[in-house]
């Protein structure tokens, strides 16, 4: 590689917290204008080398170049100063404040050094949105746009600042299909204008569509640096995992009778009439664009949100709405997508976490019976491989994975029935993908029921017996296993009346 | 489920007790620190009886930062406290004038101020606001209706038996100090062995994530209020067998102490943490500090100037050593 097309260069990166060493030697160069991949299992220290990067944290040893420039001093603001941008995963916006206001955040245009200059700025913003999305309106609060305008309202700031380096973390976590296309057309643009890219995801076939390089790390350490076209996703995971993950194949579960039945059940905009039928132990997926109204209607069945109208019956008895207690006692159990906000009590055990539908049943005469509690929860956890197998450690120091099996336990002491799963595997990596989807399918052999609300189509197809595709708020279609693919998915979840590329960032 | 291995169970459960106990054991240095310090400084300081003064001087401020701490824990604050102790010493003082027994009329105040605390709990579990607001608010209430009820003028008359059960030693211990040691041990297994204890972790900690699993987060709320109305008002009644008299401006900036005890002894104010014992600790630092800066004579100015350094000390150190975790 001729020196003078290297980009990025960093250089025997190690980053210690306390005893744990995440980063050890790690070596990585990006060329001008390329798209490189980052990608590891979680854990691997694909965060840990982000967060050097853009200066959030100070690495232990090792250095950090830009066009052959070492990158001096510390902190956000040394990174910025040397071209190097960063898409954060969970985008960080004030959201009151306009998008222009949101872009000179901090260093803020001002007439005299005193009064910031609304006007100029808007301008200003304007113009670096232009060549990105011109419909972005740069007056207005941050907040009334969706994700996929936030994340280019993000690298309009990164270009506004003249990055020569952007790193995204896990940019399409959040975008729907088309908006990932769209947004693999810009990364595209960008490179060619010479920016390099870094881009961390977890799903494979976003990074061989868009990067052209990848480094792999495993355990802080460099695997290897590959070249998609030369490499394939089997191969690329194998050297993430360390091993060959078996490809397991759908197992149906399903029995005639029906658990759970919804009519009617419609909330404001977000879900309008929407019936279904769940059997003993079905896999029902649910899919659909994002805001297509798929975890409103699971937070509905759940009791977390009350719905407007409609009805749900659980082995025919009626079940009394937006009361998520009583929904738990007579069966239910909802695995939210956002885990950390919505799913557990992060500085709490995972025993606590576990036990804590199940007070009622786990104490007696007022006090909680500690040694049940344990046992059950140890039993639990050793049956659904929680690693490592320590239930007295607070959950927040799980992986996604763990915690997700933490959250699944719960249900399992609770008694659930039926299990509502939203994003199962969102944030968690790949080795932990396939144990949840074996966990799923060996909760369905014992005869329980879930809902699966998925946005990725590999796991949907993965693990469910039947898919209801939801669009704008309405149920659009029922796939049964045998005409499940991809493409019927997609052609149900898109709105007809609008073709799929300007379906885009408009609503 | 299948059997347990009970020796993985053992060694899980040595790891949770260290976590906990290291917190309240620094708080317990920085009690050592400072009694050692003023042990130095003043002969006087480490005496049996100098001891029990510190003890039964901290006793009110740790039965109102027992409740304070539940509330912290359950994510909220209290800042009614003082108000709703001086309703409470206003009412039993009525009573007990009124010729209504003793035995009556203590039962009769606490739960006066427990419905305080209810009414606090409610607004903020039902009414959707802030609890510092809503306390703001009733701050000014309670106080107003203890005012207003009373004149602005204590209430006398308190009757001698009723003197005596503030007044009185058992083994030379004051009985202050043994009732707020009772009431602590109460609290502690309140937190830590039943179901209420695990919802204020719960609440406090992850409120949404709580709701969807099943925690009743309302009524979790509103008994960490009603405990923390009833928790004051036995501070309230103890200062009128003290004082022999119900002032209806009692209780003024208890509220401080409380919290400032709660935070030296690691509640954290974002709620979800808390311990009974280092809230204990923390009276106890704040109590000795003002001894013994009294016993050395030092102006109450700086004794204010001392309570504010140590707490931002305190919590200096809290953060460090948090961060090295």
């Amino acid at each position: 590689m001729n020196d003078q097309d290297i980009r990025l260069r960093l250089t025997d990166i190690g980053k210690s917290f306390g005893p744990v060493r995440a980063l050890d030697g790690v070596d990585m160069v990006v060329k001008r204008g390329a798209v490189h991949g980052l990608l590891g299992e979680n854990g691997a220290g694909k965060s840990t080398m982000l967060n050097i990067l853009s200066g959030v944290l100070t690495p232990s040893s090792g250095h950090v170049e830009v066009d052959g420039t070492l990158v001096v001093g510390h902190g956000p603001l040394a990174a910025r100063r040397a071209g190097i941008a960063m898409i954060h995963q969970e985008l960080q916006h004030v959201p009151e404040l306009t998008v222009a206001q949101n872009m000179f955040l901090g260093r803020p245009l001002t007439t005299g050094g005193v009064f910031v200059a609304r006007r100029m700025q808007e301008r200003a913003a304007a113009e670096a949105l232009a060549p990105l999305d011109p419909t972005i309106d740069p007056s207005v609060p941050i907040r009334t746009l969706k994700v996929a305008q936030r994340q280019i309202v993000e690298i309009a700031r990164a270009m506004m600042e003249d990055a020569r380096v952007l790193a995204m973390d896990e940019p399409t976590s959040s975008l729907t299909p088309a908006e990932f296309e769209r947004l693999a057309v810009l990364i595209a643009d960008l490179a060619n204008k010479g920016v390099s890219i870094i881009y961390v995801s977890h799903k494979m076939d976003e990074v061989f569509r868009v990067c052209d390089t990848a480094t792999i790390l495993r355990d802080g350490r460099n695997v290897t640096d590959v070249i998609m076209s030369e490499t394939s996703e089997s191969a690329v995971i194998a050297r993430m995992v360390g091993r060959e993950l078996a490809t397991a194949h759908h197992k149906s579960f399903a029995r005639t009778d029906v658990v759970l039945e919804v009519t009617g059940l419609s909330r404001g905009t977000a879900v309008k009439d929407a019936n279904l039928k769940l059997h003993r132990g079905e896999v029902l997926g649910i899919s659909g664009l994002v805001g297509a109204g798929r975890t409103e209607l699971l937070r509905l069945i759940a009791g977390v949100d009350k719905p407007d109208a409609g009805e749900i019956r659980l082995e025919g008895r009626p079940l009394l709405l937006g009361n998520p207690r009583t929904a738990i006692a007579s069966g239910l159990g909802l695995l939210p997508e956002e885990r950390k906000r919505e799913g557990i009590v992060a500085r709490r055990s995972v025993r606590s976490n576990i036990a804590l539908p199940s007070m009622r049943r786990f104490s007696r005469f007022g006090f909680v019976r500690r040694k049940a509690v344990v046992d059950e929860s140890q039993a639990l956890m050793r049956d659904l491989n929680l690693r490592p197998l320590s239930i007295e450690r607070p959950i927040g120091q799980f992986s996604g994975g763990n915690q997700q099996k933490a959250i699944i336990g719960r249900w399992i002491a609770a008694g659930a029935q039926i299990l509502l799963f939203d994003e199962p595997t969102r944030g968690i990596d790949v080795g932990a993908k396939a144990e949840i989807y074996a966990l799923i399918e060996k909760l369905a052999g014992e005869g329980r029921s879930m809902i699966v609300v998925s946005s990725e189509l590999p796991e949907i197809l993965r693990v469910a017996d039947r898919v209801l595709v939801m669009r704008e708020g309405r149920i659009a279609g029922v796939l049964e296993r045998d005409s499940l693919s991809e493409e019927s998915i997609v052609a149900l979840a898109v709105p007809q009346s609008s073709p799929l590329a300007s379906s885009v960032s408009r609503s | 489920m299948s059997t347990p291995n009970s020796t993985a169970v053992s060694t899980s459960q040595n790891k949770f007790a260290l976590p906990v106990g290291l917190r309240d054991a620094g708080t317990l240095l920085g009690l050592v620190v400072i009694v050692v310090v003023f042990s130095l400084l003043s002969p006087n300081f480490l005496t049996q009886q100098n001891i029990l003064n510190i003890l039964q001087q901290s006793s009110i401020n740790a039965c109102v930062a027992l409740g304070m701490t539940l509330v912290i824990i359950a994510g909220g604050i209290d800042l009614s406290v003082g108000p709703t102790a001086a309703i409470a010493a206003v009412v039993v003082a009525v009573l007990m004038a009124a010729g209504v027994p003793i035995a009556i009329a203590i039962p009769l105040a606490l739960i006066v101020g427990m419905t305080a605390g209810a009414f606090n709990g409610v607004l903020v579990a039902y009414g959707g606001l802030q609890p510092f607001i809503v306390t703001l608010g009733t701050l000014s209430l309670y106080r107003a209706i203890a005012l207003i009820y009373t004149g602005g003028n204590p209430i006398f008359g308190i009757p001698p038996e009723f003197r005596a059960l503030t007044n009185s030693s058992i083994f030379g211990v004051p009985s202050p100090v043994l009732i707020i040691a009772i009431l602590a041990l109460v609290v502690w297994v309140v937190l830590n062995k039943t179901p209420l204890g695990e919802y204020f972790l719960a609440v406090g900690g992850n409120q949404e994530a709580s709701r969807i699993a099943g925690v009743p987060v309302s009524l979790t709320k509103i008994a960490s209020y009603v405990i923390s109305g009833g928790l004051a008002s036995v501070a309230g009644l103890i200062l009128v067998g003290r004082l022999g008299a119900a002032d209806p401006t009692l209780g003024n900036l208890w509220e401080l102490d409380a919290i400032a005890a709660a935070a030296i002894g690691g509640a954290s104010l974002m709620g979800g943490k808390g311990s009974i014992v280092g809230t204990l600790l923390g009276a106890i630092i704040l109590g000795s500090l003002r001894n013994g800066l009294t016993l050395m004579n030092v102006q109450a100015f700086y004794q204010l100037l001392a309570t504010g350094i140590i707490i931002l000390v305190a919590m200096l150190i809290d953060r460090a050593t948090r961060g090295q975790e």
